[in-house]
């Protein structure tokens, strides 16, 4: 039997007041009306404590460190009140041989039931042995534990695209976790890393109401993915004035104008960045001066300088752009067609003067 | 097998324990171990168990955006990378940065160091100390006493506080859901704590979850997020705007107010709570002196923190430059990034390949070519390692040297540097704490105890310096400068067809390089030798081993099938994997 | 069916020296192609500024709304260009048989490949006495087919593709062309790039476009500008 959210939160000391009113933020949190406490609360009083098990593969741990900044829910309530953590390489007491055999309990216990949390990606090259666990390639446990899953949650870039090291030339073949575990459910949270509330709110709407967040065309949660940072950028109204940071620290950057022109790529990415924010909404990368990035982005880390509008275009050189490329292009024709145009008037002339000739020697 | 080196005497004809995952640090490791008969380890091999080849990923970029490559080494020494790189790039082309752009990049890079210290110690690290199930046992009122011995200030310290914490933690160790406590060493003997201490520590890894969200707002401020903030060639992205119309959308005196505050909030927790832990328990552990390894040998640091703009020699750097060989703590060698001969990588036993493995690179020259073998001494096969052959090929990470040294780095190699040197703050905080801990020698400083310790008096001196250049930054914004970035540079067209530079930092687990060539406005090579390389090396062509592996040299472990002194002693370097091979 | 029709069209071409003039291009085609042609240059130049923007406007930010007007400018028009380009089509399946053959080559035929030959060699300045085509010439098919009908698909896809970004998820755009972003590997900076790549091959086609056509009503004694005012094409012997 496992206890249900409810009982854990009693369990911990926590009244049936409080409990309430942590419902009643949760449904204001995720922009719901009070019509759906009360439907919270009945979710939270029959749901079992969800066991996560959460792997490592190729990465930085940047996403495990943005999910501890979460401040609401704070990250020690929903390790130790929502879900039970029982796996994590970063985090957990166990070491070696104990911290394996929590594997084999959990999906035994938990067969069908437990939520795979996966940071990081598994790299193909080399066997797999560009990553190892246990002596083991990091791939082979990742199909292992992703079997008797229930869902499959890909936290960051690293896990929901490849991030930098799937950069060119992607040397271990760093691989995205869908791309490897194709028969679960995979919930994207894609971010360089995710934002840390945006983390915990989708595990806590899981929990909350018992069910999948609700997917875009590419396997990211609607509700925080879908729409770009620059749909909801404070600095939009720049942008559509025509106000623009020229150069870094000039005039326009003290005042806060549209970073576009110096690679903003607000208007690719989609993202909370400009809505939740970052650090407990103390700012965002726009806001403290630097364009995005596009760190949520497939394919972020090859598109180009960070810093160019028009981005490259690598089958062309390594320099090209759209502009050099396609400029070139009509250069060219134009060229062509002036050159075209002299010869035709040339030949056209000495038409004449043949058609002339013809008719004197007539 | 048994040979002599740096001092120990490395014997592998032992029970061989293995230990991986290594968890509770950043990334894949292994290590293994052989016990003597009385469970000592008479010989250590440690194993960084992933690579992703940045080096190789950053080849042919536009070196302004190297740092953010570089930045995704690693999430939790996040920045370091990135203040690094855009120091290499700034080298190799001669770019110089505005004051206010140097206080800013320092506040950042100190208030890295203070969190990361902080999350090590009480979220990776603690848990080698202190054991959870222990506190159930605790008295609260006697808890709160020895709260209010240790940190006279500190409000949290009421017995119905910890009766309260401690009420909570017997429901979820009751619960049966142990989550990330499961199957931890819980009983060991080699944990020295009385239950008032291990529920006192409890607390503080719940304040501490709590309070480390807070620190990183400063990254946030300045550079748009944590983790991961930006980062700028040639200054920093974040403009200042004090005075005029438009100030909202800069630095202006809101943002100054907030990162002020968290400044003064992150000293007190340093000397209220994080100091008075370490005071608390090393007195319990004080008779726990393994683990020092090379740090009483080879120690080496880079030195950081230039107080003015664009001055990277020792004497603008706040923290110490230098290197200590062969256990001589009078002589403090020089050192010097652009030199051939002082620092090398070596990869004979490490998965990669060189055209002549006998001999190191500089970085400037290095290669990056993976090349995964096991020696033929290897039990299990090359997907399913049983145990690994250190006579061979053994692991990920590259084998750097200090003038063919191997070498410590970190805040203890920092704080023996400059201790050494007679650096005043350094020095200070070092015997103050020692006779907190009822008078213990210099000596007891090399071990996994003062390796803990330093770290823990440089993060209270990080949150001072953060102070510091908040002031410093204020005072130059009030003489008029409000400049935060330099552009003249900033068109690749005004660069050389070829350049090379280097850029380092005092990184969280200690020195970190980069170095870069350019050509063409490109990155020709990119090399970087990380502090986990320097500390987590594998062997070299002279059989020496490296920081980790030498700290574990002749520790006996209570129990050998829970390896609770050897994760101790790898956790009291603080590993980072990602960062270490890149 | 198409293919055999935009083969007839080539077959006109015995009969050219029996008749004066012939009527070509009717009222729609001709209305489209001018609408087209406008379209087309506010398309381009805002798309430019899209890409490149001007310098920054002096002034508070709600006293300015230049590159709101400029995007407006190129939507609108891009709005035209799309609807226009229906009208366009369904006249390819009712017009003449002229009106089909931008969309469709007679690849299989080795007579119009020939042509398309002769044609280059025309252009060449190989052939002295050009041949006259009541329709396009072959070439002109081909160069039309090739720059203009795929880069105007090229173009209408990433075009509305980008536009459905902006009228959000689950818009009328977003539902008939988002798969073009998840065709160009989910990052829509990558569609960014295609649409813009497509401007310029659009550009180049104008160029060659304008030039072969005024050069032709020179050199080819036939009419050219004309016949896409009056529809009538004029053989000048
Ligand atoms: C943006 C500019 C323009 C575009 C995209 C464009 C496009 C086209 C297209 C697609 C056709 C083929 C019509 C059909 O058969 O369905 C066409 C025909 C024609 N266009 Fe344009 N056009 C442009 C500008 C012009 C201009 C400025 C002129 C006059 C100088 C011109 C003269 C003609 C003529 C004469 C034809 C008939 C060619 C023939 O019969 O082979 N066009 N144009
Ligand atoms: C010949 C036709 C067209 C040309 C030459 C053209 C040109 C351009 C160019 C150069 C850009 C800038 C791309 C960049 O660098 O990001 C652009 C952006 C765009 N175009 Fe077009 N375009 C054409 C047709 C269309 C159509 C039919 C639509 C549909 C509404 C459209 C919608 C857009 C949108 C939504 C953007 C992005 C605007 C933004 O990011 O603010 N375009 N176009
Ligand atoms: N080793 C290492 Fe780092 C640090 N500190 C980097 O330079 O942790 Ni990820
Ligand atoms: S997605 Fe980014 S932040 Fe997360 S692990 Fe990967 S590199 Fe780090
Ligand atoms: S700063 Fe970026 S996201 Fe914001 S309006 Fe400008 S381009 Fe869009
Ligand atoms: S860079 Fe990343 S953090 Fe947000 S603003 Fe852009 S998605
Ligand atoms: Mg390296």
């Amino acid at each position: 039997m496992i206890e249900t959210f409810y009982d854990v939160l009693r369990r911990q000391g926590i009244t049936r007041r409080s409990f309430l009113k942590f419902c009643s933020l949760t449904a204001t949190s995720l922009g719901l009306g009070s019509a759906a406490v009360p439907k919270i609360v009945n979710a939270m009083e029959s749901k079992p404590r969800t066991p996560v098990l959460w792997l490592h593969g190729l990465e930085c741990t940047c996403c495990s460190e943005s999910f501890i900044r979460s401040a609401h829910p704070l990250s020690k309530d929903v390790v130790l009140s929502m879900i039970s953590l029982d796996y994590d390489d970063t985090l957990m007491a166990a070491a070696g041989h104990q911290a394996e055999a929590i594997f084999d309990e959990i999906v035994n216990k938990y067969r069908g039931q437990y939520i795979l949390a996966v940071e990081g990606n598994p790299p193909l090259n080399e066997d797999g042995m560009f990553c190892i666990h246990a002596g083991r390639p990091f791939v082979e446990k990742l199909r292992e534990v992703a079997k008797d899953a229930k869902a499959i949650i890909s936290w960051g870039s690293c896990a929901s695209w490849g991030c930098v090291q799937a950069a060119k030339p992607n040397p271990t073949r760093a691989t995205p976790v869908h791309k490897v575990i194709t028969d679960k459910p995979i919930i994207k949270v894609p971010g360089c890393p995710p934002i840390a509330e945006v983390m915990t709110g989708v595990i806590t709407y899981m929990l909350t109401f018992d069910r999948l967040p609700e997917l875009d065309r590419q396997g990211r949660p609607k509700m925080f993915y879908g729409q770009r940072i620059h749909d909801k950028c404070y600095r939009r109204p720049h942008f559509d004035a025509g106000q623009f940071v020229e150069q870094w620290d000039d005039e326009g950057a003290r005042k806060g104008y549209c970073l576009y022109k110096v690679g903003c790529k607000g208007p690719t990415t989609y993202n909370a960045c400009s809505t939740t924010r970052w650090n407990e909404g103390v700012s965002f990368p726009i806001a403290s001066g630097h364009g995005c990035i596009g760190c949520s982005e497939d394919g972020f880390w090859d598109k180009g300088s960070f810093y160019d509008r028009v981005t490259d275009i690598k089958q062309f050189g390594i320099e090209s752009n759209a502009d050099k490329v396609g400029g070139t292009v009509a250069a060219v024709a134009g060229a062509a067609v002036a050159a075209h145009a002299a010869v035709s008037a040339l030949t056209r002339a000495r038409g004449k003067q043949d058609v002339k000739d013809q008719a004197g020697g007539n | 097998m048994a040979y002599e080196t740096q001092g120990f005497n490395v014997d592998n004809s032992g029970k061989r324990v293995v230990v991986d995952p290594v968890c509770r640090i950043e990334g894949h490791m292994r290590v293994e171990v052989n016990l003597d008969s009385n469970n000592v380890i008479r010989n250590a091999v440690s194993t960084g168990t992933m690579w992703r080849g940045i080096e190789v990923i950053l080849k042919g970029r536009d070196p302004r955006d190297a740092w953010a490559f570089a930045e995704r080494l690693c999430g939790v020494c996040t920045g370091t990378h990135a203040l690094t790189s855009i120091r290499a790039v700034e080298n190799a082309l001669g770019i110089t940065i505005p004051e206010n752009a140097n206080s800013i990049r320092n506040i950042m890079q100190l208030n890295l160091e203070i969190h990361d210290h902080l999350v090590h110690f009480y979220h990776l690290h603690a848990l080698d100390w202190v054991d959870v199930i222990s506190a159930l046992k605790a008295d609260p009122k006697a808890t709160s006493a020895l709260q209010q011995s240790v940190s006279p200030s500190w409000p949290l310290s009421s017995p119905g506080y910890f009766r309260d914490l401690q009420n909570r933690l017997k429901k979820f160790v009751e619960s049966g859901q142990l989550g990330p406590f499961m199957n931890g060493y819980w009983g060991n003997p080699a944990y020295l704590l009385p239950p008032e201490a291990n529920l006192m520590a409890v607390a503080h890894y719940l304040e501490a979850l709590d309070f480390q969200k807070e620190i990183v707002k400063i990254h946030t401020i300045f550079g748009g997020k944590n983790p991961h903030p930006n980062w700028l060639v040639g200054g920093v992205p974040c403009a200042i705007n004090l005075h005029d119309t438009g100030a909202v959308g800069a630095i202006n005196m809101e943002r100054l107010n907030m990162a002020e505050k968290i400044i003064n909030d992150t000293i007190t927790f340093m000397d209220q709570v994080y100091i008075p832990d370490i005071v608390a328990i090393g007195s319990f552990y004080k008779g726990w002196l393994y683990g020092g390894g090379l740090s009483g040998s080879s120690v080496l640091a880079y030195g950081d923190f230039p107080d003015k703009a664009n001055d990277y020699s020792p004497s603008n750097l706040m923290l110490p430059r230098g290197a200590i060989i062969n256990g001589n703590l009078n002589e403090i060698h020089p050192v010097d990034h652009a030199d051939p001969e002082q620092i090398q990588e070596f990869v004979d036993h490490a998965w990669y390949k060189y055209p002549d493995e006998t001999k190191g690179l500089h970085p400037w020259d290095g290669i990056t070519e993976p090349n995964y073998v096991l020696g033929p001494n290897t039990k299990g096969t090359r997907t399913n390692i049983q145990e690994l052959d250190e006579s061979g090929k053994y692991s990920w990470i590259k084998a750097p040297r200090w003038r063919g040294n191997a070498m410590e780095v970190g805040p203890l190699a920092r704080w023996v540097v400059g201790y050494a040197g007679g650096h005043a703050e350094i020095k200070g905080s070092t015997d103050k704490l020692l006779k907190d801990l009822g008078g213990v020698p210099l000596q007891a400083i090399f071990s996994t105890l003062g390796r803990t310790a330093a770290r823990a008096l440089e993060g209270q001196w990080s949150g001072y310096k953060q102070k510091y250049f908040f002031d410093k930054l204020v005072a130059n914004c009030k003489a008029g400068d409000q400049s935060t970035a330099n552009v003249e540079k900033w068109d690749p067209k005004t660069w050389p067809k070829e350049a090379k530079g280097y850029g380092f930092t005092e990184a969280p687990r200690g020195a970190l390089g980069h170095w870069i060539r350019v050509r063409d406005g490109k990155i020709e090579n990119y090399q970087m030798v990380v502090p986990t390389t320097w500390n987590g090396s594998p062997r070299d062509p002279k059989g020496q081993i490296g920081a980790f592996e030498a700290s574990l040299m002749n520790t006996p472990v209570a129990k050998a099938d829970e390896p609770l002194e050897i994760l101790r002693t790898i956790h009291s370097f603080d590993p980072c994997l990602a960062c270490s091979t890149h | 069916m198409l293919y055999e029709h935009s083969v007839d069209a080539l077959d006109k071409i015995k009969d050219a020296k029996l008749v004066k003039a012939v009527y070509v291009y009717e009222a729609p085609l001709r209305l489209w192609h001018w609408v087209n042609a406008l379209a087309i240059v506010v398309l381009a130049i805002t798309g430019w500024f899209i890409g490149s923007p001007t310098p920054t406007m002096q002034g508070e930010a709600s006293d300015n709304f230049l590159f709101g007007y400029i995007r407006f400018a190129h939507f609108a028009a891009g709005y035209v260009l799309g609807i226009f380009w229906l009208v366009r089509i369904y006249w390819a399946l009712v017009g003449n048989e002229h009106s089909i053959q931008i969309f469709v080559i007679p690849v299989w035929s080795k007579h119009w490949w020939s042509e398309v030959l002769w044609e280059l060699r025309w252009y060449l300045f190989l052939e002295r006495v050009p041949k006259k085509y009541i329709g396009h010439n072959p070439m002109a098919q081909l160069a039309m087919f090739m720059m203009f009908t795929v880069g105007m698909f090229i173009m209408l896809f990433t075009g509305f593709a980008l536009y459905g970004e902006g009228l959000g998820e689950g818009s009328w755009a977003d539902r008939l062309f988002g798969w073009v972003i998840s065709l160009a590997g989910g990052n829509s900076l990558q569609v960014h790039n295609w649409h813009h790549l497509g401007m310029w091959l659009i550009v180049t086609f104008v160029i060659v476009h304008v030039y072969a056509a005024i050069r032709e009503d020179i050199m080819s004694r036939q009419s050219m500008i004309s016949t896409m005012i009056s529809g009538w094409r004029m053989f000048k012997d």
